[in-house]
């Protein structure tokens, strides 16, 4: 279901890592695989992939090139390539993404805009 | 030929500075050092020895015989001089770069308070002479905390401590553990490379938890761990101190970043670095 670059991720390949006692309150940008399983408030962004855990609450707006996300995420998510919303997640914001795939048990409430669309307001 | 002896034993003097820590002049290390001597004898390595006492400052010491002319300055004693001396030679590169072509040298001497030595990859006490001879030297980046300079890691208790890294986010942790702020220092469970990482500038800031629940399935260990990258740290601590390099304790606030001064170290062929 994963393309290679999310099946293989794993704590040696993360620049970052949130584990779940951590709470990031600012503007976290990173150029690497960032791994949250903890709490963000503010913006995150990052180049690479970024894997929010199915316990993260996240309140902030969500910038990567790849992602897969569970939790509680209160905030727009805009995604280059590919986004996994995982069954667990509970998102509350706009979803700008290239293409998408969504697990059965996820709530969204917000705007998906995908890649076609994105061409065509353009 | 008597002459030229001396002037021979007078080279060796100026190359080789050894300074003893206070604690090795006790009686229980008589011996220790003895055997020590003698190897650094048999190595051809002898030098001038100092005894630091009470009263002496590591600080005038070097700096006194660097002036005149050492070519290797070597500490004999535990973590907590080979700290001290590095931060002594740090502070003093600035007013002469020549110094950084003197390489610190250290022989660890008794098993506590010595866990740096074995991150240098040197032996104890007088098997860790083979090294001076050997003369290995890395030219490696330092961590600087406050006024202080660090080798290795820096660590405080996880309980009270707020972090900001870079100014533009902070860090709080809900449970007991402990923060370590990695200069050089290989951890195995994370299979870094932080030598490589302080190449570019940057130091590595890892959070252990003890309570902390496994992470998502994708990430079946170390799941007590987190970890970020840093060029600025702030550690603010109203009741604990951080511990640099297991050895010396300084009061928050702290302000942590990579040295710009580098230095010279002789270590063994085993350093983990």
């Amino acid at each position: 279901m994963f393309n290679k670059e999310t099946e293989n991720i794993n704590i040696k390949e993360a620049e970052t890592v949130i584990g779940p006692s951590i709470k990031v309150k600012g503007n976290f940008h990173g150029q690497g695989n960032i791994i949250i399983e903890g709490q963000v408030e503010g913006s995150i962004k990052t180049n690479a992939f970024l894997l929010i855990g199915n316990k993260s609450i996240i309140t902030a707006s969500v910038e990567a090139k790849n992602a897969k996300v569970g939790g509680i995420i209160t905030g727009n998510i805009k995604i280059d390539e590919y986004l996994e919303i995982g069954p667990s997640a509970n998102i509350k914001g706009d979803i700008e993404v290239k293409s998408i795939s969504i697990n059965k048990g996820a709530i969204i409430n917000g705007r998906i805009v995908m890649g076609a669309e994105k061409s065509a307001e353009k | 030929m008597l002459k030229n002896q001396r002037k021979n034993n007078h080279f060796i003097t100026k190359m080789y500075i050894y300074i003893y820590d206070i604690y090795v002049s006790e009686k229980k290390y008589e011996s220790t050092i003895a055997r020590i001597e003698t190897r650094i004898t048999d190595l051809g390595l002898n030098g001038k020895i100092i005894r630091l006492s009470v009263m002496s400052s590591l600080f005038e010491t070097i700096k006194n015989e660097l002036k005149k002319g050492a070519k290797t300055i070597t500490v004999v004693g535990n973590d907590s001089i080979l700290n001290q001396a590095i931060t002594v030679i740090a502070k003093l590169l600035p007013a002469n770069g020549a110094f950084k072509n003197v390489p610190l040298g250290f022989i660890p001497v008794g098993k506590k308070n010595n866990s740096l030595a074995n991150f240098l990859g040197l032996e104890l006490e007088e098997n860790a002479c083979d090294a001076l001879s050997a003369r290995r030297i890395k030219y490696i980046n330092l961590g600087i905390a406050n006024n202080n300079h660090f080798l290795t890691h820096a660590t405080i208790p996880t309980t009270g401590t707020i972090l900001e890294i870079d100014k533009t986010y902070t860090i709080e942790i809900s449970e007991p553990g402990e923060i370590g702020i990695v200069n050089l220092l290989k951890d195995e469970a994370l299979d870094n490379n932080s030598g490589a990482k302080n190449q570019k500038g940057i130091l590595e800031l890892s959070i252990k938890t003890k309570t902390a629940k496994k992470y998502l399935p994708l990430i079946k260990e170390y799941g007590e761990r987190s970890v970020f990258s840093f060029k600025n740290l702030t550690v603010i601590n109203k009741k604990l101190p951080i511990t640099l390099d297991n050895s010396l304790e300084i009061p928050s606030p702290i302000n942590i970043s990579l040295a710009e001064e580098k230095l010279n170290i002789i270590v063994g062929k085993n350093h983990q670095f």
